[in-house]
């Protein structure tokens, strides 16, 4: 197995690791600590993806990325180049199918943290912000954390939606699950089981690291 | 506590939940006000509406002055920005932060134009120099909820709001806890809220009590007159009625192990505590342990016998309570029955006979 092949899916997990840390944290938050409406719908937009086949969620992205699609039209605006079929299309696919598992992780971890301290922070002059950033992310972390590494090692697995929207391109897009599909299609056992190997490392490493984390965060609570 | 009283806080404010609602219009002046009711009167909802972490669903709220919160004028002011400073009854100290970081927490967020709080001072008064640099894990009861008052009025806050300060604690911190609040008055000059659902920590610390049940206010006024009022009554617990008192050992334990405690103007002998001389502490007399007696009885196994003046008799169905001025004043529960056959009216020269056992310490070796 070559280190390009490596390089390449690490680079697509973490881009989807760092384009849904964000989004997941304001997600989260917005369910468990706002008081705004819409936190059932959103609550629910969340898993979503969890529940549609990840071929599906490749192809709606192929819709909204592709050059007739309002995300991939204003981008070729712009850049003058195609977001499908690129690296950066097989990042966002793992952004979207991982993005439950973090922003689900960041409520559990939020949802933990006591609320009358943040009331305490509030009364004492912080503002939400303040509060966030001091208090209920300082509190919270070891299990966003934790989360951050169940959707890295989820989106380093993914198939069906970065086959769908980014293909299967040796050098380009093709990362892990993707040349192990390939090897089995070429029938070369050999190299697909090699390529089996290194996916299972890689999986042990990282959830060895999330449990560890998330006993940690439970004793520190 | 006979300051010139202002009034600092107005409201008005309705909150309605699926099968409870909060509906209460009050005026607190300064110094210390509590709020007396059972679980469940809508204490915590009250109090939630003053700090601006519940909105009520109309009414208005005025703090020195100043609307912080006005359905018709659509005001509603955050947290943040009211100046309050809200202890809870488990402390909610940060558990990711030092003592000294938790205090300088709102100490640093003090907008400009507001005074600043004599951090100094705070660590002084809740004697917290040793503790500063202590994670707050490891503090106990009473060191944890020291640190809280601390936090809260290092922000200098234009009120503090305690919700239930002492329904955590042990026994053993209660009476510490209960001279710093006075201090806190004494000294700061910062006006309280206190929230309880014991009368005796009411009639010990408030001047005034508003007196919550099923979310409406039955009553406001002295606390003695909210204890026999028919309607507190119903939902006060008297079993637990005692009188908290401030005292100063004067000698230590003599052979005997009893030591002399100096309670207002009296001198007492108490079973020994964990308190040096000179020391001031708070200590418990259950209001029914005391017995009043015309004459100074003789031959009487119990150790202190007190002269003292009757300046109050209120009798509610089937008990009474004489409030005794002994230098500070005293409530003794007796029956029916003494009350006519001692003939106690208000004035009556009498003498208290309370025995040492009966006066407990309520304090520990670490306060």
């Amino acid at each position: 197995m070559s280190l390009a092949l490596l390089e390449l899916s690490l680079r697509v997990a973490v881009l989807a690791t760092l384009l849904d840390l964000p989004i997941a944290l304001a997600a989260g938050w917005f369910v468990v600590r706002s008081r705004l409406p819409g936190r059932f719908i959103v609550d629910v937009l969340i898993s979503l993806p969890l529940a549609v086949p990840p071929v599906a969620i490749g192809f709606g992205l192929l819709l909204l990325l592709g050059r007739d699609g309002p995300i991939g039209a204003a981008v070729h605006g712009v850049l003058g180049a195609d977001l499908v079929f690129t690296w950066v299309a097989a990042a966002i696919a793992s952004a979207v199918v991982s993005f439950p598992l973090m922003a689900r992780a960041a409520m559990v971890a939020m949802a933990g943290v006591d609320e009358r301290l943040e009331m305490s922070a509030r009364s004492l002059g912080a503002g939400p912000w303040r509060v966030a950033l001091t208090i209920t992310l300082p509190l919270a972390y070891r299990g966003i954390l934790a989360g951050v590494l169940l959707g890295f090692v989820r989106a380093l697995s993914e198939f069906g939606a970065t086959i769908t929207v980014a293909g299967n391109i040796e050098g380009k897009t093709q990362t892990l699950p993707l040349a192990i599909y390939s090897k089995v299609q070429l029938r070369d056992d050999a190299a697909a089981i090699e390529l089996v190997a290194v996916s299972i490392v890689l999986a042990i490493a990282t959830l060895a690291v999330h449990n560890w984390l998330l006993r940690r965060a439970e004793r520190g609570n | 506590m006979s300051k010139q009283r202002d009034r600092v806080l107005r409201f008005r404010v309705a909150k309605g939940y699926p099968g409870f609602a909060l509906e209460c219009e009050a005026t607190f002046e300064s110094g210390v006000t509590a709020v007396f009711g059972a679980t469940g009167s809508g204490k915590t909802t009250l109090l939630n509406c003053i700090a601006g972490l519940t909105r009520p669903d109309e009414g208005s709220i005025e703090l020195l002055g100043d609307t912080v919160y006005s359905s018709t004028a659509r005001v509603n002011k955050p947290p943040e920005k009211r100046r309050l400073g809200y202890v809870f009854q488990d402390s909610a100290l940060f558990p990711h932060m030092n003592v000294r970081d938790n205090i300088t927490y709102g100490y640093k967020l003090t907008p400009v134009e507001s005074p600043k709080a004599d951090l100094d001072q705070l660590v002084e008064l809740f004697v917290l120099s040793d503790l500063m640099d202590r994670g707050v894990r490891a503090l106990s009861g009473g060191e944890r909820q020291r640190v809280a008052l601390a936090r809260a009025l290092a922000a200098s806050p234009r009120m503090l709001l305690l919700d239930e300060p002492l329904a955590s604690l042990d026994v053993s911190f209660r009476g510490a806890i209960i001279r710093y609040l006075k201090r806190v008055w004494r000294e700061l000059h910062v006006p309280m809220v206190y929230v309880s659902h014991s009368i005796s920590e009411v009639l010990a610390l408030a001047e005034d009590v508003l007196v919550l049940g099923g979310g409406r206010a039955v009553m406001q006024g002295w606390p003695s007159q909210a204890l026999v009022n028919p309607r507190v009554t119903a939902i006060a617990d008297y079993a637990t009625l005692e009188n908290l008192l401030d005292a100063e050992v004067v000698a230590p334990a003599n052979a005997d192990g009893l030591v002399a405690l100096e309670v207002g103007t009296v001198t007492l002998t108490a079973p020994d505590v964990s308190t040096e001389v000179g020391e001031s502490l708070t200590v418990s007399v259950p209001a029914g342990d005391i017995i009043l007696a015309l004459e100074v009885p003789s031959r009487i196994s119990a150790q202190n016998i007190v002269p003292g003046t009757v300046s109050e008799v209120h009798t509610l169905e089937t008990r009474v309570l004489v409030y005794v001025d002994i230098g500070t004043e005293v409530v003794v529960e007796i029956t029916r029955g003494a009350l006519r056959d001692l003939e106690i009216r208000e004035g009556l020269q009498l003498y208290l006979v309370i025995k040492s056992t009966s006066i407990v310490a309520l304090e520990g070796p670490t306060g």
